[in-house]
């Protein structure tokens, strides 16, 4: 008996990373999965190594797309019969840089992908859910929701905006059987990060990428990147029905580098 | 297979409560549990209703006591061999009242229940889990570490001296494979809290019916936490999985805490 039997979850960014530790965690304890990505071949290399047959499914779908976010939701509900819960997970930034040199478009893509994504799903969903009266939404936010290093300025203040939208929400449909919860993961080992880093190493004025790993772990009293399978746990209590009573809680998974 | 196999935890105040429900979550999840509490007969009751035969040890001690907190430790190594997990859960507010009624009995003791049976217990756990190279230490705080109702200054003041030193153990030994936190409950209505709440819904001039409603209220949920809550969360920050949490105020609270 499985801790999310017959529940159905929906996962922006779940092919690889973070959102695909959730979709494994949730397949593991009897849940039906529909993970998103923009690449149908990862989704399809995603599918196949999960091995769940029809238990899950791949959505094609960019998540700094307002049809794309929406679509997913709808998809869900249509090919599973219901969505009970809705991990809003996709994030990250393109071409980031100090604010004096942001260009509008990097600007406008961190605020789609990183803060109106979760707006888009979460309202699509809880349309769904209200109804219902039952849901789970799990937002992946980050430490940057509450602190601010240079060189992320868009990334920074679009967590910090998700948190926002948490809290409010979980005000909203509190009485509803409905829980709206943010996860603020540190530094945590990707597919994203290691693609990534680099480029991020050099946008902020580091000489390397390990200069970056250990900028980002110095603040943590563990001193390392977090692991997946950290954060996956964590978003796995809050789906289950021991997290009912757990809402607006913005849960750190960051070895200790938030101050409060 | 459990996610605490093998592990060895000791919950200070485990007899009832919060604390009762966390050493039942820990037992099905495979750990030897040690429970302490004031009271021999309550001790003896709750392992007869717990049933996990030399799984689960009780210790009489005070945690007002210093040398209670210690020899609690000391009884639980003694016991299982090592102290992997240390839940220091206890706590309460003593004659709860306005700042400008507080008597110093008042503030002292619970300072004394909250505050230094945390720190004197994590002390002596730390002593065995540093060269252990691991553990798990998680504090029993309260929403009221993070917020300030009137009323309950003593018990906030405590709880937030809990939470500090929850964050600043937690960088003492980050790399040691030891984590440290706290989990920050709203209002449960649990016997500690059937004990004092009375008395503080008085000093805040309202009946205790009428305080667990401006508890509820101040929540998304609009009604009082219950212990499993807490008790899952426990298991999480205890487990494998929890190695990357560490310093952290763990709002279990039904959305009541701004941050």
């Amino acid at each position: 008996m499985g801790k999310l039997d017959g529940k159905v979850a929906a996962i922006t960014g779940g092919t690889r990373s973070i959102g695909r530790g959730m979709a494994d965690a949730f397949l593991a304890e009897g849940a039906k999965v529909v993970v998103n990505g923009r690449n149908a071949e990862k989704g399809a290399r995603c599918l196949a190594e999960m091995g769940a047959g029809d238990n899950a499914v791949f959505f094609q779908g960019d998540a700094s797309k307002q049809a794309d976010v929406e679509g997913m939701v709808d998809f869900a509900i249509a090919h599973y019969g219901q969505l009970d819960i809705c991990c809003l997970n996709s994030g990250g930034v393109d071409k980031t840089g100090p604010v004096a040199s942001m260009s509008d478009e990097e600007w406008q893509l961190e605020m789609d992908w990183n803060l109106n994504q979760v707006f888009w799903g979460m309202r699509r969903a809880l349309q769904h859910m209200i109804p219902r009266e039952t849901g789970r939404i799990i937002v992946t936010s980050s430490v940057e929701g509450k602190l601010g290093k240079p060189g992320i300025p868009g990334y920074t203040a679009a967590k910090h905006a998700v948190n926002g939208l948490v809290k409010s929400a979980a005000h909203e449909v509190g009485t509803l059987g409905i829980t709206v919860n943010a996860i603020l993961p540190g530094l945590t080992e990707t597919d994203n990060l290691t693609e990534n880093g680099p480029a991020s190493a050099e946008a902020m004025g580091l000489e390397s990428y390990e200069a970056l790993i250990d900028l980002f772990t110095q603040g943590a009293a563990i001193k390392r990147p977090n692991k997946i399978s950290e954060v996956a746990a964590v978003a796995l209590l809050l789906a289950s029905t021991s997290g009912r009573n757990i809402t607006g809680t913005l849960f750190p998974v960051d070895g200790g580098t938030m101050p409060y | 297979m459990g996610q605490l196999e093998g592990r060895v935890a000791c919950i200070t105040g485990g007899t009832r409560g919060i604390g009762r429900a966390v050493a039942e979550a820990f037992l099905r999840e495979g750990a030897q549990v040690v429970v302490s509490g004031r009271d021999a007969a309550k001790g003896a009751q709750a392992l007869a209703e717990m049933g996990a035969g030399d799984n689960a040890h009780f210790v009489v001690g005070d945690v007002a006591v210093r040398e209670d907190c210690e020899a609690l430790i000391q009884a639980t190594v003694d016991r299982y061999g090592k102290i992997d997990i240390l839940h220091a859960n206890a706590g309460g507010a003593v004659d709860p009242a306005p700042v400008a009624a507080m008597t110093d009995a008042a503030m002292q003791g619970t300072l004394l229940v909250n505050y230094w049976h945390t720190f004197w217990s994590m002390r002596a756990a730390l002593a065995f889990m540093i060269p252990q190279g691991s553990g798990r230490i998680i504090a029993t705080s309260s929403v009221e570490g993070k917020v300030g109702t009137p009323g309950l200054s003593n018990y906030v003041v405590a709880k937030a001296a809990v939470n500090a030193l929850v964050r600043t153990s937690a960088k003492e030994v980050g790399t040691l494979g030891i984590t440290i936190n706290a989990v920050c409950p709203g209002a449960i209505e649990t016997d500690a809290m059937l004990d004092s709440a009375p008395a503080a819904a008085e000093s805040m001039g309202m009946t205790y019916d009428a305080l667990k409603d401006m508890f509820a209220q101040a929540s998304a949920i609009k009604r009082l936490n219950e212990v499993e809550d807490v008790a899952e969360v426990l298991v999480l920050l205890a487990s494998d999985a929890g190695a990357g949490i560490t310093g952290s105020l763990i709002s279990i609270d039904g959305g009541t805490s701004p941050y």
